[in-house]
């Protein structure tokens, strides 16, 4: 038992360091990198304005974000205030950076989840589906699919359907996350699933076709295994073999792609909550860069770091459930 | 068994299909549902104009400086002739030296939570704008002081005659109700009040009972923040009332709305620089002068070159007008800088007048070895100023002047501008932008005179504009610097622009909503046209 409890704290504590250094070199690099960008964000700011605001307004302006300080200082500044829990305010919202993504990350939540739980079981199910049958019409078909989908642009795909189910077929909300007039004690909650339909499609649409070919390329090694030509010799049906061998062998890999794809989620909702006016973290993030918005990029990017490191651990976490072997190395290490 | 599996796949792909058409139709049904209640009424209309200030509606941080801002309102505004009108304030006087503003106000104004508005906060709004760093520029404020409730002194560092433009477009706050959440939870005594805003998708209101002057006509208004395709498809599919379009969607119907164009200063010119070139550069080290703008006889030639209505023809889809200067359609216009345009045979004389010809034969013409060449620099992502450009090139060939094209972002722009023809784009109900077009002191290395224009004449007419006590008596001064019948900035005196064209605002509104008679609009197409909201009206039952 006292075993256990240390590995587990150790596990922890291994966790955490790592998880201080990814934050730690993050933020570096994020404030190294908005340091070179050519977009001035007083510029930014004042916009088509350019002649209203006389040079001593823009001084104040500056003055107002710090931005007269060079990028070292400002880097010093928001490091003791991150200390404190204080992640700053967003230049652009006017808000508190926590709760600017607070408030987004509701939103886009919902949409991550639906998108990560079907691309999940579809992009498993069909390179399934395409591994039993190879080289049929089947395989042919979801392959054809799956590489149309995995190169083809994202916003892309998103404006196709934007245009084929809202505009021409009238079947999913052209924009927003609620319909346009309504009242927020008004909506229900069919209404706000119906308007999350399409972005939601959109984002597993294309995060199947990863997992799909994957997964399919996965299930034939293990088909073209000698112990499933053994099973075969005995007479094992398919059903049979994908279910006692099959799936347990591709388990691993699929649940690694599965929690590993939270980057590339994230980064599929940037660009569709763009093309479908979806006011979530996505949209923010675009904004943020777009006027040099340094505290709530790099508030986004801090969360998106621990929201992919969340992503990576509940993986590690789940192959000790799923697989008795690893549970078992860990008790004897 | 190869066989029944396929069976199954097929069953499970009829299964999906029927589910999906189930919820089609579904959802279909739900759409249907739902459009009777966003049909337009007196009761409620739905908008797509854009302008979404993600900011919030804090006047002090500066919202509300084009079109109505709704939920405040201002000591003074302009009406339909853009003439200034009393609003909040009964009157104002101010003082010899110009330097004291007295504003009196209207005893029954009260903000939307019930208090009445005193001159306590006026000066507090006044003060808190000046110090806060947003987009109301109050540097020539010294203090503002409120002498009774309803008397406030406005005290400047100097005479400025265009401060009244601050007092027509900075809304004021209430002092008991502002603060850091102000901006999402506005309160004031506009003739609208905040119901709800979804950051990023739209914004509801309400008439304010309480508001002092004329219950607006159209009791809710939704705002919806769309790109501007949704915004036109959201009108094609008839769920908006009114929508603001570009020029290029402007030629295309809409069944049941009808296009207003609106014309506008929105203008679009062409900007030389001034000084030949000597390796003079700005504070940030960026070359200024260009030696062949330099020359009067090649920015006169290319003003008079110009075929502006066939710019607004060819490029703007007829929705604009011709600009011979930067204030078209303003009160301080000088009518007699219009040119004679579209003439090419004075453009060549000009030019042999200045001394240049084509002598070596290759269509350019020549002075002293420098070749009648230069570039032009556009944003790229601006289409309607990519195709003046091209326009403009082609226009220029036949005089023998050759122009280049090239697009680039702002950012690659900024450090060429001292030095190229750049296309810019203004226009502003504020003449201050008039004064830092052109006033030398005003070009600092910024966008400001980016051209480094300079005329001792021109600079003191803008100067005694400037400090003319009002705006009134400051329009002679603003016209003589255009054109007194010698000298000026504009195509017959210096040609310091060459302006082409101002862009006509078109907006696609419903049969049934009358908007009155709009306002010469700024640059900024959408939210200017709320200037006159609340005197909209729906006439149809």
């Amino acid at each position: 038992m006292d075993v256990q409890l240390r590995s587990v704290l150790l596990f922890l504590a291994y966790k955490l360091t790592r998880l201080g250094l990814l934050l730690a070199a993050v933020a570096v690099l994020t404030f190294a990198l908005l340091s070179f960008s050519p977009v001035d964000p007083v510029q930014a700011y004042v916009g088509a304005d350019m002649l209203q605001i006389s040079p001593a307004q823009r001084d104040l302006i500056a003055q107002r974000w710090g931005l007269d300080q060079p990028m070292l200082l400002r880097f010093g500044n928001w490091l003791g205030q991150m200390v404190q829990g204080n992640w700053g305010t967003s230049m652009v919202f006017n808000q508190p950076v926590v709760q600017v993504i607070q408030q987004r990350f509701e939103l886009s939540l919902p949409l991550l989840a639906i998108a990560w739980l079907l691309s999940g079981f579809l992009g498993v199910g069909l390179g399934v589906l395409a591994a039993a049958f190879q080289g049929t019409w089947v395989d042919r078909g979801i392959r054809l699919y799956a590489y149309t989908l995995a190169s083809s642009p994202p916003f892309w795909v998103a404006l196709l359907l934007l245009i084929a189910f809202s505009v021409e077929l009238g079947l999913t909300p052209i924009c927003c996350a609620a319909p346009p007039g309504a009242l927020a004690e008004e909506v229900t909650f069919w209404q706000r699933l119906h308007h999350l339909l399409l972005p939601a499609f959109t984002l597993t649409f294309i995060g199947v076709a990863n997992i799909t070919l994957h997964t399919r390329q996965k299930l034939i090694d293990v088909l073209h295994s000698n112990y499933v030509l053994f099973a075969r010799a005995q007479g094992e049906s398919l059903a049979g073999i994908l279910w006692y061998h099959g799936l347990r062998n591709i388990l691993l890999p699929a649940l690694t792609l599965q929690f590993a794809s939270f980057g590339e989620l994230f980064g599929g909702s940037v660009l569709v909550e763009q093309v479908f006016a979806y006011p979530g973290l996505g949209q923010a993030t675009v904004q943020a860069a777009l006027r040099s918005d340094v505290p709530l990029l790099v508030g986004i990017v801090f969360f998106s770091a621990l929201f992919v490191y969340a992503g990576n651990t509940l993986a590690d976490l789940s192959y000790q459930i799923v697989d008795p072997r690893i549970r078992l190395g860990g008790r004897i290490g | 068994m190869a066989s029944s599996l396929k069976v199954t796949v097929w069953s499970v792909g009829l299964f999906l299909l029927s589910q999906m058409w189930a919820g089609c139709a579904q959802n279909a049904a739900e759409r249907t549902a739902f459009d009777p209640k966003l049909a337009g009424s007196s009761d409620q209309i739905v908008l797509a104009i854009g302008g979404e200030r993600e900011e919030g509606f804090d006047p002090t941080l500066g919202w509300g400086r084009y079109g109505s801002p709704l939920f405040q309102s201002t000591l003074l505004r302009r009406d339909e002739n853009l003439e200034i009108v009393n609003d909040l304030a009964t009157g104002y006087t101010v003082s010899q030296d110009g330097l004291t503003w007295t504003v009196t106000l209207r005893k029954d104004a009260v903000f939307s939570d019930g208090k009445p508005v005193t001159a306590a906060d006026v000066a507090y709004t006044f003060n808190q704008a000046a110090r806060s760093g947003g987009l109301v520029d109050l540097t020539a404020l010294k203090e503002a002081v409120a002498i009774d409730t309803h008397t406030v002194e406005l005290r400047l560092q100097k005479p400025q005659s265009t401060f009244v433009n601050r007092l027509i477009t900075l809304g004021i706050v209430p002092q008991h109700a502002h603060g850091p959440d102000y901006a999402r939870k506005p309160i004031g005594s506009g003739p609208y009040r905040l119901v709800q805003w979804d950051e990023g998708q739209q914004l509801i209101v309400e008439a304010n009972p309480l508001y002092y002057g004329q219950t607006p006509g159209i009791r809710r208004l939704v705002f919806l923040f769309l790109e501007e395709d949704a915004a036109f498809a959201a009108a094609r599919a008839g769920q908006v009332h009114v929508v603001s379009v570009p020029q290029s969607l402007a030629k295309q119907t809409v069944e049941g709305m009808k296009l207003h164009a609106i014309p506008s200063v929105d203008n679009r010119g062409l900007m030389f620089p001034f000084p030949p070139k000597t390796g003079a550069t700005t504070p940030k080290g960026y070359p200024i002068g260009n030696d062949v703008t330099s020359d009067l006889a090649i920015r006169k030639a290319v003003n008079f070159a110009i075929d502006r209505q066939a710019l607004v023809d060819g490029v703007l889809e007829g929705y604009g007008s011709p600009a011979y200067g930067p204030v078209s359609g303003l009160p301080w216009e000088e009518p007699t800088a219009k040119i004679e345009d579209n003439n090419p045979d004075l453009a060549r004389q000009i030019l042999a007048e200045g001394g240049w010809s084509d002598k070596d034969g290759d269509g350019v013409v020549e002075k002293n070895g420098l070749r009648a060449e230069f570039t032009v620099l556009y944003p790229a992502n601006d289409s309607i100023r990519q195709a003046l450009a091209l326009a403009v090139a082609e226009m220029l060939r036949p005089v023998g002047i050759r122009v280049n094209v090239e697009g680039k972002s702002w950012d690659d722009i900024t450090p060429l501008m001292h030095s190229n023809v750049v296309l810019f784009g203004w226009g502003s109900h504020d003449p201050t932008e008039v004064y830092n077009l052109y006033h030398s002191k005003a070009a600092q290395g910024g966008f400001f005179n980016a051209g480094y224009y300079a005329n001792p004449f021109v600079d003191r007419m803008l100067d005694l504009a400037m400090e003319a006590p009002s705006e009134a008596e400051a329009i002679p001064f603003w016209r003589a610097a255009q054109w007194d019948g010698k000298q000026g900035f504009t195509a017959k005196g210096d040609a310091a622009w060459a302006w082409l064209v101002n862009l006509d605002h078109t907006y696609f509104v419903h049969e049934c909503l009358d908007i009155g008679q709009p306002q010469v609009q700024p640059h900024g197409h959408g939210w200017p046209i709320t200037a006159n909201i609340t005197r909209w009206k729906w006439t149809c039952n």
